[in-house]
């Protein structure tokens, strides 16, 4: 087995945990936790690609890019979560039925 | 990137930083900064895509490949029309007015860089940029529905996300390259294709979670629900459509489905952009609120598109731009025209609403011009575009899924009148009896978009040479 099936069967361990983590919980922020997770191992699935096919430089420097760009997108997802907590009073997923139909 | 369209994307972006600080204490400063700003770059477009000189020469003086053009002078439409409606529909007093305006010209900017994009990495930062300017313009409000809405969205398309960029990791594996001319030139070749099919396979998963197709449409219908009344507008009307549909429409004609190199991938895209028509149009006909319908309707439209884009030949996919162009016109319309009678009666539950018609006449008819353009009555301009999706599948030998997409198009029809008798014809109900018509800048922008419905229906031959331009240089 090479060093990249390695790589590979990690990363799948990874994004399985993360969705795991989404199905088996019910608060929002351990849902955003699985969320990050999963989006991590798909970080991590380009970092690989790019060392796999000699093309690291390529793949580093878009991976900063996404970091960056997660970043902002969580920050955006951790403000939604305390929003609704002050407004709505629950971090609760299953609370999230105002809307029927 | 192509570089001929960057003013569209850096002057919205300075327009958007220099509101917060130009505009405070002055906040009639910020609606007209932002209006300037989105009709001088309309203007622009307009002049740069029909001119005589351009419309006698068959358009084949248009820079690039037509498609960015089209799709930029569609977002400015939709941004100018939302922007002038929310000037005179926000109230005086609301804190977060330079934000609001601030967020749509930077989701404007951020819808320019998607559509003018040339390799995948730029496609999914822009996407990244344009999806946290929705979230945060959902909950422009604070109302508890837009927040649920906002974390609904947020829930499903960060996921979404992840399974893009696991989509760029096997692209950069099996092709070394993210760009969109790498994979064009690869898929004419002879080599297998398989793998590389898979990456792409990968990426266009995500964006039909970001496109709201059918098994993922369930963030849809809450997140246009519980948006504040114009942003439902501006999100129907292009942003979901740019950040899914386009990028899936891209896709197709980069993977030349129509030689048959990505079968599989084809056949799924078509059976989904199917069941989207089905569900969006069966679940449509049992809602109450007039905003969840018009939601469930988007999703039956995009189905439209999305069947065309997996058919994949030059007339589909000139069905497809088409009918995208077309969506945007018409649900603007009907989204800004739910605004309009919330504002006037304070609900949107139809079985509350009756009998408007007197009292809000502009309303009513505008409604029926869109109505009739989505559900394809010739002449208007979503007559064509279905048409010319309906032909293309029958040419292509699927009588199948030519006759479905003709039978919902009817049930299209069936939930539109009905929505229509419920609220503007029928008795007038207690939450009527006392509204009037809004005020004329809260009509014009429908007025405007409803001119351009019969316009771009009546103009057809224009419409169809420029389309015809574009589809040879997109597919060749």
């Amino acid at each position: 087995m090479n060093q990249f099936a390695i790589d590979w069967y990690l990363i799948a361990l990874l994004i399985f945990t993360g969705l795991y983590c989404m199905l088996a919980s019910r608060s929002l922020v351990r849902q955003l936790v699985g969320l990050e997770i999963v989006s991590k191992g798909a970080m991590l699935c380009v970092i690989s690609a790019g060392a796999y096919s000699n093309n690291i430089v390529f793949a580093q420097a878009i991976l900063i890019t996404m970091i960056v760009i997660e970043v902002v997108v969580v920050a955006t997802g951790l403000a939604l979560l305390v929003k609704n907590f002050r407004v709505n009073g629950s971090a609760d997923v299953w609370q999230l039925n105002g809307m029927k139909g | 990137m192509d570089k001929g369209l960057l003013a569209y994307l850096l002057i919205p972006l300075f327009s958007a930083l220099v509101i917060p600080f130009a505009a405070r204490g002055r906040e009639k400063l910020a609606d007209i900064l932002a209006n300037v700003t989105l009709l001088a770059g309309l203007v622009n477009l307009l002049w740069l895509a029909l001119r005589p000189s351009v419309i006698a020469g068959g358009f084949e003086e248009i820079p690039g490949d037509g498609l960015s053009l089209l799709l930029v002078t569609a977002i400015y439409l939709v941004a100018f029309c939302v922007t002038f409606f929310s000037a005179w529909f926000v109230p005086a007093g609301m804190p977060n007015r330079r934000a609001y305006y601030s967020l749509i010209l930077v989701s404007v900017a951020a819808m320019t860089g998607v559509v003018t994009a040339a390799d995948f990495f730029t496609l999914y930062i822009y996407i990244e940029v344009l999806a946290v300017t929705s979230f945060a313009l959902i909950s422009t409000d604070d109302s508890p529905k837009g927040l649920e809405g906002a974390l609904k969205y947020f829930l499903l398309s960060f996921p979404a996300s992840a399974l893009i960029l696991g989509g760029i990791a096997v692209l950069m594996m099996t092709l070394g390259s993210l760009s969109y001319d790498n994979l064009h030139i690869f898929m004419s070749s002879d080599v297998p294709a398989g793998p590389v099919v898979f990456g792409a396979a990968l990426m266009m998963l995500g964006f039909l979670i970001k496109s709201g197709v059918a098994p993922f449409h369930m963030w849809t219908p809450d997140a246009y629900q519980g948006a504040y009344a114009p942003v439902s507008a501006h999100l129907a009307g292009i942003v979901t459509k740019i950040s899914g549909v386009y990028a899936v429409v891209r896709m197709a004609s980069l993977l030349r489905f129509f030689d048959g190199r990505a079968q599989g991938l084809s056949a799924l895209l078509m059976l989904l952009g199917l069941v989207s028509i089905a569900v969006g149009a069966l679940a449509a006909l049992r809602q109450t609120d007039l905003k969840r319908m018009l939601a469930f309707s988007s999703i039956s439209q995009i189905g439209y598109i999305i069947l065309a884009a997996g058919l994949g030949t030059p007339l589909a996919l000139i069905g497809a731009v088409f009918h995208l162009i077309n969506h945007a016109t018409f649900k603007t319309v009907l989204f800004l025209n739910s605004a309009s009678v919330e504002k006037a009666t304070g609900t949107t539950d139809m079985d509350k609403l009756g009998g408007m018609e007197h009292a809000m006449p502009w309303t009513s008819w505008t409604s029926v011009i869109a109505l009739f353009s989505t559900a394809g009555v010739p002449p208007l301009s979503g007559f064509w575009s279905k048409l010319l999706i309906i032909l293309a599948l029958w040419e292509a030998g699927l009588k199948g899924y030519a006759v479905i997409a003709l039978l919902f198009s009817t049930v299209t029809l069936a939930y539109f009148v009905m929505m229509q008798r419920k609220v503007f014809f029928g008795k007038k109900s207690d939450a009527a009896a006392a509204a009037t018509e809004v005020s004329a800048p809260l009509l014009a922008p429908a007025v405007l978009m409803s001119a351009a419905i019969v316009a771009l229906g009546l103009l057809f031959p224009y419409v169809f040479s420029y389309l015809k331009m574009m589809a040879g240089r997109i597919i060749l």
